[in-house]
């Protein structure tokens, strides 16, 4: 499955940067964040929980930055397994410079989910995906276009 | 008199039914033992994988997790790989990669079944998803992602198999006035009994003896198997008991050894406890063998009149990750080859290649012995393409083309020899009974209204009694079964089969042989089966082998028995034994009724006043291996209506007309055919298990995997014809699969034939209403 | 692996005691909070005519009466049925006389395997309770939640029409309680 889509920020591109590069500010945005674990740089393992349908289960991701252009370009990807599931995503971010105070960022996402959740969730995955982004989204954009740094 | 002992075809009711109906069957997952464990299975979600790293350590944290079994604590056991039926080999669990979605990984076994399922969900692999293949097409083609890395040869295919006359088949198409050629795709389905597969498995280490109670259609072949595969454990065949209690139907679909008994088998000798092992519903259909998958070329050559003569057919069978099928050794496309049908080709050639593919082992039956609905399906299919492309009515051309009466014992040109027929006789009820010129009359009336309806008709010949033990065998043991027979000093005989009923009514039917036989009534004999430390060994249950096989070893024990009690009888009467015949169920001086014995007096006097010289008691054994196969045949006709604006497809009507030689129990036998019809409804419109480009299973629950329920299941109306069989002890064939193996294709044949003044000749099984109403919109006929 | 199940972590075991009156004896019994009534009966009582034949409420082979009507009690949980009233199959026969519909699944050959007989029936006794004249299509409605691989459902028709008519004869019209 492919998710993609455009998000305007009003915050200038350096701040956007630093913020969803740094697994401690962005798992903030995640839905139920059960732990959090940065081994390097490059690497951290988050837990999560959430749900599909009828089915709930803590999903534990291994989450790997592959490409980091600063300020402008990374793509992510993450790797886990929840009960009787896997769940894998490679994501990409693409940060331009509207003027100095807003951003436009372009993201897509390629979801490749198997077992259960795959099985009896798949008519429902595409509204889970969808509200957990929107959740994602507007988490995010609160956090950067607050005055004071949240 | 036979209406008082129960005899040979009364419908006498079930003796069975008395524990069912109150609740007090004893099926595995009702076995509770003093200190049993559960165990429950963690399963792969990727298709294909390989595994990192497997972290227990959660779960065993979990308080009343005893103990996590991976594959690589199978490794010191030698017990992580198990030979497969087919001669190949699956694993139990993985060692590092994983082939299938939903393989089993892992195996926790814990106080209470919560908290098994507990340690399942705390268990954490880490996977590196490796490509799939899920198409056997594909799978076959060079530079295809491989499946078995651990075989030698570094491909995707398993075997070649082919039988019949190539030259003279490729003469006789290249000569031919008339070719049709059809592909057909016979989906992968599941049997889905309504109880799925699970063991209780007790060692005792005292005295090194291993209880199972398991959901096995043939409780002897898997004690040899356990006995072979964990031998080296110290597990001795003699101290083996397999018990088969009662099972909640088998279909095929309880003969394979799954890896959950072993490890129940292995948690329980290495704990000392009893373990339980019961499947959730999405694991068995997930990854419990599958039934068919067939990809099929078939083509048919012919005069213009419609005189059939030649069949060529190309079959390309997906086996998923291990050839797991449970067809006999010789054959690894089961009898596949009885798809020349009901009809005298003189040459035929039928060819097969097995593929591996990233999908759950199997092969096995779905309510059909061995391959036979998808050889049925298909020549019952294609005489229907042959129908319209020479436009002759499709129950004319079978007329003119059937196997004649007189042609009995008829060899057929791939090699089997039928044991008897009236093929003819069989479809012309059908058409009476339905009355067929008339519905082609109404169809005509409905076609000119823009109405959608069809009838289709299927004239299939099935081939079950496996087998002669020339000619089969599993992992080398002969196809023959038992039965054992002990009349007691009181006139009260206890039965004993190799065989094990999974709700066919073996207590019953077994007991009606027995009573025809010995003339002791139906109420006082006993049978017993699926204990294998009681019953004679014999081959179990499926593939319609009860009645031909076992049924033989019934009457002929029977024989042995009354054949001694003659002698006594003679003994008694002080006659000669020459002087001495069975008559009315009863031993009399031939000539003077008046001076008789019953069998009950001949069985009391057996331990009382045996003539001297001869050995005391009332028993018989037999093993009966059946001199042929038995070939029961039938002819069902389909009436459906379409819904033009949904694409439904109703079935109005469906006439079965079967012929399964003599029929032992009426009542039961109507009930297997009416089972056997709704298990072929439901591949022709509704069952599939399918997969996407992931190998991810669509279908693996009763949400997505549709069984027929009481509204889509027609009042089946039945009728028989009655040509025994002519080698068989009481000329019984079998019937359990016939109906199964008959129904798809009179159904499809339907549906396509509501369609076929458009254009239509064939649809790929399941017919659902998303494939119709797409074709209806092509056609400019959707409402 | 059922979906119903999740880490004790996250679900704790909690307890709780349950009064559950089955074929009109009292339990009182504690069980965990997601244990499920069909679990409840089957380990907790030992009541073993209650069977488990899927995972998702499609089969209903382990439909039971709660307080007269049939429910699915793989989709219960135990304390759900906390002060309630539960038939199953085992209370069909009373007083050593088989209920009507046991009689007409023997006499009509309404059974193969047995396996979904018990759910079978007790839907059948509801149906009966509720409509002692009830036509083809009602019954066959009324059991389309419970599914038989065996028997095709035409001679489960047939025994729930003959239990129809027994208990109107035997009872001149009057229905039955259903368990």
């Amino acid at each position: 499955m492919r998710f993609e889509g455009t998000l305007d920020i009003a915050a200038p591109r350096d701040r956007v940067w630093s913020f969803l590069t740094d697994p401690t500010q962005v798992t903030t945005c995640a839905p139920d964040v059960q732990s959090l674990d940065v081994s390097d740089p490059h690497h951290f393992k988050v837990v999560v929980r959430a749900g599909v349908g009828p089915i709930k289960g803590t999903f534990s991701m291994n989450v790997q930055f592959l490409e980091l252009e600063r300020p402008k370009h990374a793509a992510v990807l993450a790797r886990g397994q929840a009960p009787g599931s896997a769940v894998q995503m490679v994501s990409n971010m693409d940060l331009s410079e509207f003027d100095d105070t807003h951003t436009v960022m372009e993201w897509s996402s390629e979801v490749t989910v198997s077992g259960m959740i795959q099985q009896v969730g798949a008519r429902l995955m595409q509204g889970a995906a969808d509200k957990i982004t929107q959740q994602l989204f507007a988490c995010i954009k609160t956090k950067l276009e607050a005055s004071v740094p949240i | 008199m036979a209406v008082e002992i129960g005899g040979i075809g009364q419908s006498v009711k079930r003796k069975e039914d008395a524990r069912f109906i109150r609740g007090r069957g004893n099926y595995v997952d009702d076995v509770k033992l003093p200190g049993m464990l559960y165990l429950d299975i963690a399963r792969s979600p990727y298709a294909h994988a390989r595994i990192k790293s497997i972290d227990t350590s959660k779960a065993l944290a979990i308080p009343g997790v005893l103990a996590v079994i991976t594959g690589k604590d199978l490794v010191p056991l030698k017990l992580e790989w198990m030979p497969t039926l087919m001669s190949d080999r699956q694993m139990v669990l993985p060692t590092d990669t994983v082939l299938y979605q939903a393989q089993e990984v892992a195996a926790v076994v814990a106080t209470e079944r919560y908290i098994a399922a507990d340690g399942v969900a705390a268990i954490e692999v880490d996977y590196e998803p490796l490509p799939v293949v899920v198409d056997p097409i594909k799978a076959l083609q060079p530079g295809a992602t491989l499946v078995r890395e651990d075989r030698e040869q570094k491909d995707n295919h398993i075997w070649h198999w082919e039988v019949g006359d190539k030259a003279g088949t490729d003469k006789a198409f290249k000569d031919a006035e008339v070719v049709v050629k059809q592909d057909i795709y016979i989906p992968r389905i599941h049997v889905s009994s309504i109880e799925t597969c699970g063991m209780v498995a007790s060692f005792d280490k005292i005295n090194g003896k291993l209880t199972v109670w398991m959901t096995t259609q043939a409780p002897h072949a898997i004690r040899t198997v356990i006995a072979l595969v964990a031998g080296h454990l110290g597990l001795s065949e003699e101290r083996i008991r397999v018990i088969s209690p009662d099972i909640g139907g088998g279909f095929g679909g309880k003969v394979p050894v799954y890896p959950g008994y072993v490890l129940a088998i292995g948690a329980s000798v290495l704990t000392g406890h009893p373990v339980k092992w019961i499947e959730d519903r999405s694991e068995n259909i997930q990854a419990d063998s599958f039934a068919r998958d067939y990809h099929i070329t078939a083509e048919l050559a012919a005069k213009k009149d419609g005189t059939m003569q030649a069949l060529r057919v190309k079959t390309v069978a997906d086996h998923g990750a291990f050839d797991a099928a449970a067809n006999p050794s010789k054959y690894p496309a089961g009898l596949f080859h009885i798809i020349t049908g009901s009809y005298p080709f003189a040459k035929s050639f039928v060819e097969v290649d097995g593929a591996y593919t990233n999908k759950p082992p199997g092969g096995i039956a779905y309510r059909c012995s061995f391959r036979v609905t998808e050889a049925a399906f298909t020549i019952e299919r294609l005489v229907d393409v042959l129908a319209l492309e020479i436009k002759k009515d499709p129950a004319e051309l079978r007329m003119q083309n059937f196997i004649p009466p007189t042609a009995f014992p008829y060899t057929s040109s791939l090699g089997w020899e039928y044991d008897s027929g009236d093929y003819g006789r069989a479809l012309k009820l059908a058409m009476d009974k339905i009355g067929y010129a008339e519905l082609r009359k109404e169809q005509a009336a409905k076609r000119a209204k823009g109405e959608l309806m069809g009838i289709g008709i299927s004239s299939f010949t099935e081939i079950v009694g496996a087998g002669p033990s020339k000619h089969f065998d599993i992992l080398g043991i002969k196809m023959f079964d038992s039965c054992e027979i002990r009349v007691h000093p009181t006139g009260k005989a206890m039965v004993r089969l190799g065989v094990k009923s999974q709700g066919q009514g073996h207590e019953t039917t077994f007991a009606q042989i027995v009573a025809e036989e010995l003339g002791l009534p139906v109420g006082d004999i006993a049978v017993e089966e699926g204990d294998t430390d009681t019953a004679p060994y014999g081959l179990g249950t499926y593939a319609s082998r009860s009645t031909p096989v076992a049924g033989g070893a019934t009457a002929i024990a029977a024989r042995k028995i009354r054949e001694k009690a003659k002698l006594i009888a003679a003994h008694l009467l002080e006659a000669s034994p020459d002087d001495i015949e069975w008559k009315d169920y009863k031993f009399q001086v031939k000539g003077v009724p008046a001076k008789s014995k019953t069998m009950q007096e001949v069985a009391f006097a057996a331990y009382t006043n045996h003539p001297q010289g001869m050995e005391a008691g009332l028993e018989a054994v037999d093993y009966y291996d059946p001199p042929n196969l038995t070939f029961p045949f039938g002819s069902y006709i389909c009436v459906v209506d379409i819904d033009r604006g949904t694409g439904e497809v109703k079935v109005r009507r469906f006439v079965a007309v079967d012929d399964c030689g003599t029929i032992i129990n009426p009542m039961i036998v109507e009930g297997q055919i009416h089972g056997g019809l709704t298990m072929g409804l439901a591949p022709a419109l509704y069952e599939q298990i399918n997969y996407d480009d992931d190998g991810n299973i669509q279908g693996g629950n009763f949400m997505d995997y549709l069984l027929p329920t009481a509204m889509e299941t027609p009042n089946w109306e039945t009728a028989k014809t009655t040509t025994p069989s002519p080698h068989h002890p009481i000329g019984a064939k079998g019937v359990g699969e016939s109906a199964t193996v008959g129904a798809p294709a009179a159904i499809a044949n339907a549906v396509v034939d509501a369609l076929a003044h458009l254009g239509v000749r064939h649809i790929d099984i399941p017919i659902t209403p998303w494939k119709v109403q797409k074709i209806l919109k092509e056609k400019g006929v959707a409402e | 692996m059922a979906v119903e199940t999740a880490p004790a972590t996250t679900t704790g075991t909690r307890r709780m005691k349950v009064h559950v009156t089955v074929n009109g004896q009292a339990h009182e019994v504690e069980v965990e909070t997601r244990t499920l009534l069909v679990h409840f009966l089957r380990e907790n009582l030992g009541m073993t005519g209650t069977h488990i034949g899927c995972d998702t409420t499609n089969c209903g082979a382990c439909t039971v009466l709660l307080n007269g009507r049939p429910v699915k009690s793989c989709t219960v949980f135990a304390v759900q049925a906390d002060g309630m009233s539960v038939a199953t199959v085992e209370g069909l026969e009373k007083d050593g006389k088989l209920d009507p519909v046991q009689e007409g699944f023997h006499e009509e050959h309404g059974l193969q395997c047995g396996f979904c007989t018990p759910g079978m029936m007790i839907t059948a006794a509801a149906l009966l309770a509720a409509n002692p004249d009830p036509s083809e299509l009602q019954i066959r409605q009324a059991i389309s939640g419970n599914l038989c691989r065996c028997t095709g459902y035409v001679n489960i028709v047939k025994s729930i029409q003959y239990a129809a008519r027994k208990t109107r004869e035997t009872a001149g019209g009057k229905a039955p309680d259903g368990g």
